[in-house]
């Protein structure tokens, strides 16, 4: 590491504490002419760094706040501090490696990243996926998503400063992926569905426990949602706050629940089915407010979704292989496959590119969570600083997908 | 010597701290004692001389050295209750049922880096959590905590807790400028703006219950409320009550008010900066806040240490004469050991197989200690009125305490806005209506 020169801004900080402590420290020097305007205060504005280290951000998303008092003026998201190269790491391993490789991505819907790389290559290489592998594709990803969706119901509310609802949820997800543990070996990165079907057909203990969580899956969500849908205080916190409306979010590229929060009743499931989805029924679930609250609330109706989904496919399992007939070693003919599967945060897509080798040419991974943390610059100005918590953790971003 | 050493370097860091103290404080303790007998004539009548001075420190470290267990035991009640809430067994590895728990909180707190950031304002630094924990002390001094069993009794009791109460924001603002940390700002200022506006309905709700009583001196306000239950202030003052209630919970910082420290936006607020004693002493500080307005809503609201109903048994017992100590003693002492030895036959004759005599005397006399522990407490309780006072008092309290944490447990965090908004919109009014028909109606009354 290099000897930091004497007239670097940054170390004058132990040299003369006093009143120039207090002057910002830019990126030294300022790369974009938004940066500079960002970095140059106005009279009585501060900056305020939240995150990487912070008790509410969600992984490691850092906020430069510009503050006037508590309102916020001016946000500057910074990512990547965990970038790990996962698109390049695909890029050299051969189509079975991808599946683990893409597995942390969003660490807490793991199957879905799993999926749309499945997804990709299926159709890189004309496979046809057994119907049994497809309702447990979708019984297992939809399983996910409920535990998914009911981690961020109490997160939204640990950043409110509720502490009860986090460990409600905590106790859903538990069982959920233990569950899935079951069949599946792991309880967070699953790495489970392979090229052509799925890894292990479903067995006795998955079964036992999800009858067990089923016969009272609906009264329980039903009973955690109510701890906060009729809590006067948080309903007035996320009521209003964060107003994404319909052409913004369709411009910057919003997708899932917090589009469907602003109206627009775009789901992949019926806007380009996929998997058995077709044969199955539920609603797409929207709401016209597109704030922290609708988009809270829509997270309450996917639930809900999710669990008839689960009873659905629970009755309409059918018998049969649980894998298509494939080679070991896949090396599809070149050409190009786009695939995307509706995750919890939104559209998780993947564009892989063969050349005819054991490994994808390329592998580009669309993460849902990009998009919608794009929005956040557009969210906070004007609000409060303890708002802030109440719209990010509203849009339901995790980091390991966004730097991928 | 070498045994000493190994002695020394075996032990735990608790017992180090209890090495060095005890001995110190029993060779304290027989100086005083020789000070006392050889200056004795003149040291009594100095002190017979200024027996309010005298009152006065002894209370101010009664209180002092009551503050830390009252923040322990609360402490572990939050810990405590909010697992529970949550659906956790909470703290059970220290001690039975984990009730040592807050104690090895305080001596972590106490074995950590006192660390203070470049830059910081070291004198202010230092003294803002001495400020905030003496502030909540000194409120302490006018709580009657029983008959008899008070500080001071000030004319103008509330007056002073009030003043003491305007204090804490000194402190707080103090630690949040010197921290040199934006959240400590943002932290202290929060914290100044909240507890000035709540003071304010805070003291209002409070007006109410002092022109009914017609003083200020908690003392005389608890005496006011004497009787049942029925005659508490709470009853007459229903919606003061409500509003100091929740002033109260804003005023002690805690949720859904606890603005100052939320730890999803400023990461710990004011404390942010602070570690080992100096953190602590903000710990303690809000805990023993969380005790003096819950004893405050019981003494001004609840009847302090009046019982809740008329309580005839223990003044129709004036046959038993407790003045005769030694008698009583004595008296105690033999009907023990009667008790034991029948309680010992007892366990003999139906304990089953595997009693022999020795182990039923002892299993006998474990029985008969609590037994005898319990008619002891029970004459105590019927004989002290401060006993009963205590009792009551304190069981009132710790309801309100119980639902502070049960608040915690429940609800999410305000915002700042609607945290001032509520105060400043509706608390205020509120009180001041309420002020306005108490004050009528007294009027109009005493005609």
């Amino acid at each position: 590491m290099p000897r930091p020169s004497s007239d670097d801004p940054r170390i004058t900080l132990d040299a003369q504490p006093g009143p120039d402590l207090f002057e910002a420290i830019p990126p030294y020097p300022t790369r974009t002419e938004r940066e500079a305007e960002f970095y140059t205060l106005g009279d009585g504005e501060m900056f305020l760094n939240v995150g990487p280290q912070h008790p509410a951000t969600h992984g490691v998303l850092r906020l430069v706040l510009k503050l006037s008092g508590e309102q916020v003026v001016d946000v500057d998201p910074v990512i990547g501090y965990l970038h790990r190269g996962v698109e390049k790491i695909c890029e050299n391993s051969d189509y079975y490696h991808v599946i683990d490789q893409v597995d942390p991505l969003e660490y807490l819907s793991s199957l879905f990243q799993e999926w749309a790389a499945v997804l990709a290559f299926e159709k890189l290489m004309d496979v046809q996926v057994p119907r049994r592998a497809e309702y447990i594709r979708v019984l297992t990803a939809e399983l996910l998503r409920v535990s998914s969706h009911t981690l961020y119901m109490g997160f939204l509310a640990l950043d409110l400063g509720g502490i009860t609802p986090i460990l409600y949820s905590f106790i859903e997800r538990d069982e959920i992926v233990e569950m899935l543990a079951a069949v599946t070996g792991a309880r967070m990165l699953f790495n489970y569905y392979r090229i052509g079907g799925v890894n292990g057909d479903l067995n006795h203990e998955f079964m036992s426990r999800l009858g067990d969580w089923m016969s009272r899956a609906a009264k329980q969500t039903e009973a955690n949602a109510t701890l906060l849908n009729e809590n006067e205080i948080f309903v007035r916190r996320a009521r209003g706050i964060g107003v994404l409306d319909r052409e913004t979010a369709l411009r910057m590229g919003v997708t899932g629940g917090n589009l469907r929060a602003s109206g627009v009743a775009f789901d992949l499931r019926r806007a380009h089915p996929y998997s058995v989805y077709p044969e199955l029924q539920f609603n797409v679930p929207t709401r016209e407010e597109g704030d922290s609250l609708a988009r809270y609330l829509i997270r309450v109706d996917e639930v809900r979704e999710s669990i008839r989904i689960i009873d659905q496919c629970l009755h309409n399992m059918p018998d049969g292989p649980i894998m298509a007939k494939l080679p070991r070693l896949l090396r599809p003919r070149p050409g190009r496959a786009w695939a995307a599967v509706e995750g919890p945060r939104g559209m998780m897509g993947v564009y892989a590119i063969s050349d005819g080798s054991d490994q994808p040419f390329r592998f580009r991974i669309h993460d849902p969570s990009l998009l919608n943390l794009e929005t956040v610059p557009h969210l906070l100005p004007g609000n409060l600083l303890a708002d802030t918590m109440a719209i990010v953790s509203s849009l339901d971003p995790v980091l390991g997908g966004i730097d991928k | 010597m070498s045994f000493a050493t190994r002695t020394w370097t075996r032990m735990s860091i608790p017992a180090r701290l209890l090495a060095i103290f005890v001995p110190l404080a029993v060779v304290l303790a027989i100086a005083t004692v020789l000070v006392i007998v050889v200056l004795g004539g003149p040291f009594v009548d100095f002190l017979s001389a200024n027996l309010p001075l005298v009152r006065f420190l002894v209370a101010a470290t009664a209180v002092l050295l009551m503050t830390v267990p009252t923040a322990f035991v609360i402490i572990y009640l939050e810990l405590k209750v909010i697992a529970r809430m949550n659906l956790r067994i909470g703290p059970n590895r220290v001690g039975p049922w984990g009730i040592a728990m807050s104690l090895i909180h305080g001596f972590k707190v106490l074995s950590k880096e006192d660390f203070a950031p470049t830059g910081a304002d070291l004198p202010v630094f230092t003294l803002a959590p001495v400020v905030t924990y003496m502030a909540s002390v000194m409120s302490l001094l006018v709580i009657p905590f029983a008959p008899g069993l008070f500080g001071q009794d000030f004319n103008i009791g509330l007056l002073f807790f009030f003043a003491m109460g305007g204090m804490t924001v000194v402190g707080l603002l103090m630690a949040g400028w010197s921290s040199f940390n934006k959240y400590s700002l943002l932290g202290g200022l929060r914290s100044a703006a909240q507890i000035v506006s709540y003071e304010i309905p805070l003291t209002l709700s409070a007006v109410g219950v002092v022109i009914l009583a017609g003083t200020m001196s908690m003392n005389h306000i608890v005496l006011a409320q004497s009787g049942s239950a029925l005659d508490w202030f709470v009853v007459k003052q229903p919606l003061a009550a409500l509003i100091f209630f929740i002033a109260a919970a804003a005023e002690a910082n805690r949720t859904p008010f606890d603005m100052t420290e939320a730890d999803s936006e400023l990461v710990a607020g004011f404390a942010t900066e602070y570690s080992g004693m100096r953190f602590g002493f903000f710990f303690f500080a809000e805990y023993v806040n969380v005790f003096i307005v819950s004893a405050l809503i019981a003494t001004l609201f609840f009847g302090g240490w009046t019982a809740p109903f008329n309580w005839p048994w223990p003044y129709n017992l004036n046959w038993l004469d407790f003045s005769n100590g030694t008698l009583w003693i004595g008296i105690a002492v033999i009907g023990s050991i009667i008790v034991t030895d029948v309680l010992a036959v007892l366990v003999r004759l139906f304990g089953g197989r595997g009693w022999n005599m020795p182990s039923a005397m002892i299993l006998g006399f474990i029985f008969a200690s609590f037994i005898v522990a319990g008619v002891v407490g029970l004459a105590g309780f019927i004989a002290f009125d401060w006993v009963q006072g205590l009792f009551w008092f304190m069981a009132k309290t710790y309801a309100f305490v119980f639902v502070f944490v049960w608040m915690r447990g429940t609800l999410p965090r305000v915002r700042v806005d609607q945290l001032m908004g509520f105060a400043w919109k509706w608390l205020l009014p509120a009180s001041l209506l309420n002020l306005f028909v108490t004050a009528a109606a007294v009027v109009l009354l005493s005609r």
